[in-house]
């Protein structure tokens, strides 16, 4: 009697100190990730590009310059433009008037940038700024000017770039496996003969989900990025993505064809209804929150990847747009959040940046999860 | 007597084992014949045959012939869909689809490309007249077929069934899942089907068998042991073993 207390009690000790464990670890991660990354997170932080761009734009004014000293700010009349001091970056453009001129200011190239509030002010003319330059030196340089030359400094740190990759490898990478996974569980549920053939191909099935997805990425870059020729690429990450995810998707979608009662289907068939009218109509409604389920995980799994993505997407942080005509372009390369948090950290050890894009991934997986649920919560009924 | 099935020699297999052995038997218009039997003596299996539902089933072989009409080998000469739109089933549990009560009526005249919404409404109605539930559900035609008590369910699955305007309807058990009133109803409902419809229906209960059938088919492994007048039967049966059935000394 005694000895089965004791052991009662170690049991329960145990219980709970493993339900603590898991609970403080899960706390500790999410509590260094935001530790560490939430003084990155701003409203700009999901607009901004990843990396800082540099042009030299030129403007006219039509009207006399004049500079006046206004505390920390330099207010320039005539062309509609206040500057301010900044302690790490020296001088940065605090307001531009609705008016001003250098809000149609050209490049070299001749393309308008506009400037704007937040850039950076590396030279005005011949003249550089640096750190150490004085509002009363810089309002001398206006001076006897309507022309201007501006060296302009966009700051990026931003993750939009990513964003936008990341987005477009989603739809990509669905677009492709959600139909190829869903109509293959539909011809193993409802049309193969049950038996060898199809125990052999469930077989396959599992031997794919459980491959590690550092070999589907080897395959990828293999197969479709050198043998079909996409480089690296949205579209080849894609592919690669959908070879990952059709086992989970063809799964999720066998589970809840299963979930179908068959009387459903003799009801159908009985009522003169043909094969496909039947699936159409009946079982594929039936088995839609399953199939959403499936693809809610998916994109999950879609943020979550890295190792599939490293030779196939890239790890560039720049928007997937084509150079030649600026649209957006499933044939080039680009970088998902994962893999340039995975890439600050590696070439650059900047953990801060890694866990500021770690707070956003956490979000969009929160979001994920909670959608999964609320799913299965209204068609559980 | 008009015949509507004709069934002959009818032999049944399942992989090696054979569910029905030689079956030779008419089946009258306009008539509800029952088929009784203990468990297991293949009467929902010779139900399945006469829709041709058996093909949903893999590994199963028929040998003989059933004649629709008397004359139309309904496994050679039909095409499945076709003989099911003749031929309808009410099934044993109540298995309206999750739509609504309205959709579930009109799933088959929709499925044969009707979609004229006048019609289908007319459809609609006369079905459910026709199942004794239209006063019932008339109000909330578009709420869940799933939102109704069991036996309007199944008086819900009678009107599919017969929104698809069959000659014949076979009933597997139909009353098995209901309560004595909703089976009471479900039996009213038969007597004035028979009126349009030929009726065959499979059941346990050999009270119901002699409250609403016309003929009465006694099977036993997969045998037709008796068959004739449900009158005759249950009073005079020609056989041992319909008698020992019937009396309750086995089944």
């Amino acid at each position: 009697m005694q000895k089965r207390r004791i052991s009662d009690y170690l049991m329960t000790a145990l219980i709970w100190l493993s339900a603590t464990a898991t609970a403080s670890i899960l706390l500790i991660i999410v509590g260094f990730i935001f530790s560490n990354g939430w003084r990155l997170i701003s409203p700009t932080f999901l607009t901004r590009e990843a990396n800082d761009t540099l042009r030299i734009v030129n403007f006219e004014s039509e009207s006399m310059v004049t500079a006046e000293i206004m505390g920390d700010l330099l207010v320039v009349e005539g062309i509609g433009l206040t500057l301010e001091r900044d302690e790490t970056y020296g001088i940065k453009v605090n307001h531009v008037a609705a008016d001003a001129p250098g809000r149609h200011a050209l490049d070299n190239a001749g393309e308008i940038f506009p400037i704007r509030r937040g850039q950076v002010l590396e030279g005005i003319n011949e003249e550089r700024i640096h750190g150490g330059t004085t509002l009363d030196e810089i309002s001398t340089m206006f001076d006897n000017h309507s022309t201007f030359t501006f060296r302009i400094r966009q700051l990026g740190g931003g993750i939009f770039p990513m964003l936008i990759s990341t987005l477009m490898l989603i739809f990509t990478t669905l677009l492709i496996a959600t139909p190829l996974g869903v109509l293959a569980a539909i011809y193993m549920v409802e049309y193969a003969k049950q038996g060898r053939i199809v125990n052999m191909i469930r077989f396959a099935i599992e031997i794919l989900a459980g491959l590690p997805s550092v070999v589907h990425g080897l395959f990828g870059m293999l197969f479709f990025s050198r043998i079909l020729g996409l480089g690296m690429s949205v579209l080849s990450g894609a592919l690669t993505l959908t070879v990952l995810l059709l086992p989970i998707m063809i799964r999720s979608t066998e589970e809840s064809l299963k979930t179908v009662p068959n009387s459903y289907r003799e009801a159908s068939l009985g009522l003169g209804a043909n094969k496909i009218q039947t699936i159409r109509k009946i079982i594929l409604p039936s088995a839609l929150p399953g199939i959403t389920v499936g693809i809610i995980l998916s994109i999950g799994r879609i943020v979550g990847e890295s190792a599939a993505l490293l030779f196939t997407l890239g790890t560039f942080a720049r928007i997937p747009v084509n150079p030649a005509t600026g649209n957006l372009s499933i044939f080039e390369a680009g970088a998902t959040l994962t893999l340039r948090a995975f890439i600050e950290v590696q070439e650059f050890g900047n953990i801060e940046m890694a866990s500021a894009i770690g707070i956003v991934i956490l979000v969009i997986v929160f979001t994920l999860n909670l959608c999964s649920k609320l799913m299965t919560k209204k068609f559980g009924k | 007597m008009e015949t509507k099935f004709k069934i002959q020699d009818l032999n049944l297999f399942y992989g090696d084992f054979q569910a029905l052995h030689n079956i030779t038997l008419d089946l009258y218009e306009n008539k509800v014949t029952a088929l009784i039997g203990p468990s297991g003596c293949g009467k929902s299996t010779f139900l399945r045959t006469l829709n041709r539902m058996n093909d949903l089933i893999d590994n199963v072989k028929i040998t003989g012939k059933i004649l629709l009409d008397g004359r139309k080998d309904i496994y050679e000469k039909m095409d499945v869909i076709g003989l099911r739109t003749r031929v309808g089933m009410v099934f044993q549990k109540p298995n309206p689809f999750p739509m609504s009560i309205y959709d579930n009526v009109a799933y088959g005249p929709r499925c044969q490309g009707l979609k004229d919404k006048k019609k289908l409404d007319e459809i609609v109605e006369e079905a459910l007249r026709g199942a004794a539930l239209w006063d019932e559900v008339k109000d909330k035609l578009n709420k869940s077929g799933m939102s109704l008590s069991g036996g309007q369910q199944q008086r819900l699955c009678i009107a599919r069934a017969i929104a698809m305007a069959p000659e014949v309807i076979l009933m597997d058990e139909p009353t098995s899942a209901l309560d004595p009133i909703a089976t009471q109803k479900v039996e009213q409902l038969m007597g004035k089907l028979k009126e349009k419809y030929t009726i065959i229906i499979v059941t346990h209960s050999m009270q119901q068998a002699a409250r609403i059938s016309d003929k009465t088919a006694f099977f036993l492994m997969g045998e037709v042991i008796e068959f004739g007048d449900t009158d005759k039967i249950f009073t005079n049966p020609d056989k041992k073993e319909t008698e020992d059935y019937i009396t309750g000394r086995f089944g």
